[in-house]
């Protein structure tokens, strides 16, 4: 578990919760779009 | 649909690929990572100031609203960045060369760059009114835009002959390695394609609450 | 419009805000305060640098950057406060009224320096300047944080943000003149040419210049 790997977890892990929260802000904005 | 998962793809592939598969640059050893994000940081910020200057511009020859909406969620999401490739840089840095502010050429660069960002902002939250807040923010953009040449470059020139730069910039020998150079292509477009989807989430809620509000039931976005 | 009615405009206009100023010199006040509270501080700090002239060049700035960021808005915030800038509109240009307080505005500057850049050199013990070098940096730094002041003034002024929204939005705009005005001044002490500050100084005030012109008759509408 080097500290390399760390570190891309742990970006990997914040890209997919920035992600994850765009997405749903998408989501909701879609229907309120309709 | 399948663009947001070609962008979630896209920036996860760079990020893999910066930690694993581009070699380190010798000088910089395990630091040259942090280039990946806070160079891509610098270039949205850059990329986020000129789109509102521009947006600025055409609002005062049009006067449609929504370019004033583009202009200020740009300076919102330029802010952003702009904070994230301070603090990285200033993070790097450290790793680097030991202390975490210098006032080196770049450094003050990026330092004014915030500072203009939050004066346009500050000024921006101080008027209520839609199209006065979006007419005089536009005069300022542009006097902004005259200021920032002599702000990024000039000004750090100056004090070149005051405190001369002891340290060497890594800068040139970057982007040399193929693979480098790839992978932090990747991450620029990658970049830039968060910051237009990030902008164009933001314009669409503004367009919606002003909508309502022309139709009298204004409601916030949760979350927006 | 013809130019001379302009000029008279621009003349009568320089006037009235100089009978105002006088009535009740609260940029006066403010302006000198800020000034002498600064330079105390500054004197009292770091006494007598006279071999230092980096040093001395740099708190001559501040204390006049000071006191700019302290009385420059007011042109524009007494109109504001007396309800006066509609009036004013209706008898003259948008350019006529930011060029009447533009003048105010250095005019103004000047009296400041005239007051406080001798106690300055006294008070810091600061070698003789070389006066023509040191005039040349002082005029154009005073011209450009002038004709920056007098922009942003005229924008903030519409707002609800008052001194501090001043200070905080002219900032970046004043850096540049700052910098140059700063290296000029101190290269005067050390016997080294001007000349590249001048032209910054100089292309600077030209550029801020030709943005007020250029934007001017959209600072106020409605």
């Amino acid at each position: 578990m080097t500290g390399n790997n760390v570190v891309l977890a742990v970006a990997l892990l914040v890209w997919g919760l920035l992600f994850y929260y765009l997405l749903r802000l998408e989501g909701r904005i879609r229907k309120l779009e309709k | 649909m399948i663009l947001r998962g070609i962008l979630l793809l896209w920036i996860a592939a760079g990020i893999i690929l910066a930690f694993t598969w581009a070699p380190l640059v010798p000088v910089l050893q395990e630091t040259t990572r942090v280039l990946y994000f806070h160079i891509p940081s610098a270039w949205v910020t850059v990329l986020a100031l000129g789109w509102s200057m521009v947006a600025s511009v055409l609002y005062l020859y049009r006067r449609r609203l929504e370019y004033d909406d583009h202009a200020g969620t740009a300076a919102e999401l330029g802010l952003l960045f702009c904070i994230g490739a301070t603090v990285s840089g200033s993070l790097w840095a450290k790793a680097m060369w030991g202390s975490y502010w210098n006032w080196d050429p770049r450094e003050t660069s990026i330092f004014f760059l915030l500072l203009v960002y939050v004066a346009y902002l500050a000024l921006r939250g101080a008027i209520d009114e839609p199209r006065r807040r979006a007419r005089l923010a536009a005069i300022y953009s542009v006097a902004a835009f005259v200021a920032v040449p002599f702000l990024m470059f000039v000004v750090p020139r100056l004090y070149d002959t005051l405190h001369p730069d002891p340290i060497i910039n890594p800068r040139g020998k970057v982007d040399m390695d193929n693979r480098i150079r790839m992978v932090f292509t990747g991450m620029l477009l990658g970049f830039t394609g968060l910051f237009y989807w990030m902008l164009n989430l933001r314009v669409r809620v503004l367009r919606i609450e002003r909508r309502r509000e022309d139709q009298g039931r204004p409601m916030e976005v949760a979350g927006a | 419009m013809s130019a001379s009615r302009s000029a008279r405009a621009i003349w009568a206009i320089l006037r009235k805000e100089c009978r105002s100023e006088w009535r009740t010199r609260y940029g006066l006040n403010a302006a000198l305060l800020f000034a002498l509270t600064s330079l105390t501080a500054v004197s009292f700090a770091a006494g007598r640098l006279g071999d230092r002239s980096d040093l001395l060049a740099a708190f001559l700035w501040i204390v006049l950057l000071f006191a700019s960021l302290a009385s420059l808005s007011h042109t524009f915030v007494r109109e504001v406060e007396g309800q006066t800038l509609p009036m004013l509109r209706r008898v003259a240009s948008p350019t006529e009224i930011v060029a009447g307080k533009l003048l105010f505005n250095l005019l103004f500057l000047v009296v400041i320096e005239l007051l406080t850049i001798p106690l300055f050199l006294l008070l810091m013990a600061a070698p003789a300047p070389q006066w023509g070098a040191f005039l040349g940096v002082l005029g154009l730094g005073s011209l450009a944080l002038a004709l920056a002041s007098t922009l942003i003034g005229a924008l903030i002024a519409q707002t609800r943000g008052r001194g501090a929204l001043f200070a905080g939005v002219s900032f970046p705009l004043l850096l540049p003149v700052l910098a140059a005005a700063v290296n000029g001044t101190r290269a005067q002490w050390q016997n080294l040419p001007v000349a590249s500050e001048l032209r910054l100084l100089a292309a600077y005030g030209a550029a801020l210049l030709a943005v007020s012109v250029l934007l001017v008759d959209h600072l106020w509408e409605e």
